[in-house]
C-alpha cells in the first residue's frame, strides 16, 4: 500500500523474491552457456551468439510459464500466495530477459548488412501465406511489445491512473502474449527440428498452464455454484439469508455471490460481523480469502487493508470499497444485497463466536 | 524469522513469514532455481550439431589467382597453389551480408587476384573477399577456366540457403529458424546454394542459377528459402562446383 508512488517499496519479501528470480535466470543462462557445451557436441558446435539468443529466448518462455502458473496454483494452495505478492517483478524481469533475446537476435541475424537491421527484421521474410517458413519473428515482436507495455504499466501509478478495471483488462493481454510466444517458438525453433528436449519443454509448459487454468476455472465455477445455492429465501425486504453466523471463523470471511454476479465477503472480527465487497480496490483481489490483521480486513494478494465497518483503508491510505448491511434474526444472518457507496459506515452486527452462544 | 501467531496468512510487507511457510517458501525457491538450471542444461545439450562449416581464420588471409566467372554468381577457378595443389573452384562472398556481384561483373572471365578469408564446409569452399583486382601481367601456373560439364536434368530435394552462412559463417546456417537471416544475406547479394538431401554427383551443395545461367530473381525463390523443397533444373559442373540452373516454377514444398 502506498500514497507516495515510490518506484519500488522494497521490503524483505520483495528482496528475497527478486534474488530468487535472478538466481533462476542466472542458473538457466550459466548452465546453458557455460556448462552444457562441455557435455554436448551440438552446443559446442553452435555459434556463441546463437547459443546466447537461444538461452535468453528459452529462459524468457520458461519465466512466462511460471508467471502464468502462479495464479491458478494460489487458487489451489494458499501457500503459493507469496509468489503472487511480487509477481510484477517477475513480469518485469521476464520482459528484460525477452528483450535481451531480441537484442541478441538483431545483433546477429540482422547485423552485418548495408540494410538497417530493423528494416531487415520486417522485410527479410514476408512469407505470411504459408505455415512452413512463416515469419515467426512477427509473433515474437508482438509478444515483446506486450511484455514491455505490461512491465512499463505494472506500477500502482498506472493502476490508479488507468483505473483497476482498465488496468486489469490490459494486463490480461499476458495470455495473448503467451499464445504469441508459443506460436513464435512453434513456427521457428521447433519447426526447424533442432532441439528435441525443448519440444518436450514447450509441450509440457503449455499443457501445465492450460490444465492449471482449466482446473482453477472449474473449481471457481463449483464454488460459485455452491455460494449461490447457499442463499435461500428472500424475505419481504429482499434480505438474503446467509445462514448461521457461528460458522464464520474469527478473523475470516464467508463469501456469497449475489444474483448480479457480485461477490460479498462477510467477515467476523470477534463478535462483530461486517460485510464488504469481495473485490479489493487495488487489483480486484479476493478480500474474502484474506483475514483480519490488526483489526483490518487484509487482502491475500498484496496486503491492502480496509476497516470492516466502513470499507476505508486506514490513514494515510485512501482506498475504499463498498459495504453491505447485515441483520441478525435469531441465529440466522441476513444480507441486504444493495451495495452501499464505497466507504459507507455500517454498524457491525453483534454475534457470539461459535461455542460461546450457549455460555453467554 | 517467522511469525507463529497466525495460520499461514502471508502479508508481504510484514518482514516475517508465517511459521507454516518457513519451510515451504525456501523449498519452492530452491526447487525453482534447480528447475531452471536443469531445463537450461538439457535445452542446451539438446541442440543439434551445426555441421562442420567454419571460417578458416587459422589459415590466415589467402591470396588466390584464377579465372573469375560472374554468373550466375561470382566464382573463382583458383590456380594451383600451396593450399590447393590441384586448383579449386570457390564461391565468392563479400564482407558481412554482402555479395561481390557488382565488382565481379567488371572482371568476368578475366584472370584476377583475390584475397580474403576461407570458409569451408565439406566439399564446399568459399572465400570472403577482401580485395579483388585484375591481373595485368601473366602469372606462372595460371590456368584457364575448366570446361563446363553438363550433368543432365535433375529433380532434387533439399533446402535453399545463402551460400555464406551454410559454408560456415553461421552455425547453424540452415533451417527455418535461420530463414530471415538467409533471406537477408540473399538480399545483400550472397549467392544462393542448394543443400541436397542426398549427394548428387558426389556433392551435397550446388550453386543456384536460373535456366539461362544468370542470377535468380528474388521473388522466384525467397518464399521457399530454408524449408524442405524439391526443384527441377539442369545440373552442370564447373571445376569443383556444381551449378544447378533451376526452373523456379517447378519448386514444390515438401
Amino acid at each position: 500500500m502506498s500514497v507516495l508512488y515510490e518506484p519500488v517499496q522494497w521490503n524483505r519479501s520483495k528482496i528475497f523474491y527478486d534474488i530468487v528470480v535472478l538466481a533462476m535466470v542466472a542458473a538457466y543462462v550459466l548452465l546453458f552457456l557455460k556448462v552444457a557445451p562441455n557435455w554436448s557436441a551440438g552446443a559446442q558446435g553452435t555459434d556463441y551468439p546463437i547459443q546466447r539468443m537461444r538461452a535468453f529466448g528459452t529462459c524468457a518462455f520458461l519465466l512466462l510459464t511460471v508467471v502464468l502458473c502462479i495464479g491458478p496454483l494460489a487458487r489451489f494452495d494458499r501457500r503459493f500466495l507469496p509468489l503472487l505478492y511480487n509477481r510484477r517483478h517477475l513480469g518485469v524481469i521476464t520482459a528484460a530477459v525477452a528483450f535481451t533475446h531480441a537484442a541478441f537476435v538483431i545483433d546477429w541475424y540482422f547485423n552485418f548488412s548495408p540494410t538497417d537491421p530493423y528494416v531487415g527484421l520486417l522485410v527479410s521474410n514476408t512469407s505470411y501465406g504459408q505455415v512452413i517458413g512463416f515469419p515467426f519473428e512477427a509473433f515474437g515482436i508482438f509478444a515483446l511489445f506486450v511484455l514491455i507495455i505490461l512491465a512499463a504499466t505494472s506500477h500502482d501509478f498506472w493502476l490508479k491512473f488507468l483505473s483497476p478495471p482498465t488496468w486489469k483488462a490490459l494486463h490480461m493481454s499476458i495470455y495473448v502474449a503467451y499464445a504469441a510466444v508459443v506460436a513464435h517458438i512453434a513456427l521457428g525453433y521447433l519447426q526447424s527440428g533442432d532441439n528435441g528436449p525443448f519440444v518436450v519443454v514447450t509441450v509440457l509448459s503449455v499443457a501445465i498452464v492450460t490444465l492449471l487454468h482449466v482446473a482453477a476455472a472449474s473449481r471457481d465455477a463449483r464454488e460459485e455454484a455452491q455460494q449461490t445455492g447457499a442463499l435461500q429465501g428472500i424475505d419481504a425486504a429482499d434480505w438474503l439469508e446467509i445462514g448461521d453466523p457461528a460458522t464464520i471463523a474469527d478473523g475470516r470471511a464467508k463469501i456469497v455471490m449475489l444474483d448480479n454476479g457480485e461477490k460479498v465477503a462477510i467477515f467476523r472480527h470477534g463478535s462483530k460481523l461486517s460485510a464488504l465487497t469481495n473485490a479489493c480496490a487495488h487489483q480486484n483481489g479476493p478480500l474474502g480469502e484474506g483475514r483480519i490483521v490488526d483489526g483490518c480486513v487484509t487482502c491475500p494478494w498484496h496486503g491492502f487493508q480496509y476497516r470492516p465497518e466502513d470499507g476505508c483503508a486506514p490513514a494515510p491510505f485512501t482506498e475504499k470499497v463498498a459495504t453491505y448491511r447485515l441483520k441478525l434474526d435469531g441465529d440466522r444472518l441476513y444480507l441486504n444485497p444493495a451495495a452501499n457507496p464505497p466507504g459507507t459506515h455500517v454498524e457491525p452486527v453483534m454475534s457470539p463466536l461459535e461455542g460461546q452462544g450457549e455460555a453467554a | 524469522m517467522t511469525r507463529k501467531d497466525d495460520d499461514g496468512f502471508f502479508v508481504g510487507y510484514i518482514n516475517a513469514a508465517p511459521g507454516s511457510l518457513s519451510w515451504f517458501l525456501p523449498v519452492i525457491a530452491i526447487g525453482l532455481v534447480a528447475l531452471f538450471a536443469a531445463v537450461g542444461f538439457f535445452t542446451a545439450t539438446g541442440q543439434k550439431s551445426a555441421g562442420s562449416g567454419a571460417f578458416l581464420w587459422g589459415a590466415g588471409q589467402q591470396n588466390l589467382i584464377g579465372i573469375l566467372e560472374a554468373e550466375p554468381y561470382p566464382i573463382l577457378h583458383a590456380s594451383p597453389n600451396e593450399r590447393f595443389p590441384n586448383g579449386r573452384t570457390l564461391m565468392l562472398n563479400g564482407q558481412g551480408k554482402r555479395g561481390v556481384a557488382n565488382e565481379a561483373a567488371k572482371l568476368d572471365g578475366q584472370l584476377v587476384e583475390v584475397s580474403g578469408i576461407l570458409l569451408k564446409r565439406g566439399e564446399l569452399d568459399a572465400l570472403q573477399v577482401g580485395k579483388m583486382e585484375a591481373v595485368t601481367a601473366p602469372k606462372e601456373g595460371a590456368q584457364n577456366a575448366p570446361a563446363v560439364k553438363d550433368l543432365g536434368r535433375w529433380r532434387i530435394a533439399g533446402e535453399i540457403c545463402d551460400g555464406k552462412c551454410v559454408a560456415g559463417a553461421m552455425r547453424p546456417g540452415t533451417g527455418l529458424a535461420h530463414k530471415a537471416c538467409a533471406n537477408f544475406c540473399l538480399l545483400g547479394g550472397v549467392p544462393p546454394v542448394f543443400v541436397a538431401t542426398d549427394t548428387v554427383a558426389g556433392q551435397d551443395f550446388m550453386l543456384l542459377g536460373n535456366e539461362e545461367g544468370g542470377p535468380l530473381a528474388d521473388d522466384q525463390y525467397f518464399d521457399f528459402v530454408a524449408q524442405p523443397v524439391e526443384v527441377e533444373g539442369q545440373l552442370e559442373q564447373r571445376g569443383d562446383l556444381l551449378i544447378f540452373k533451376i526452373d523456379p516454377t517447378t519448386t514444390k514444398p515438401l
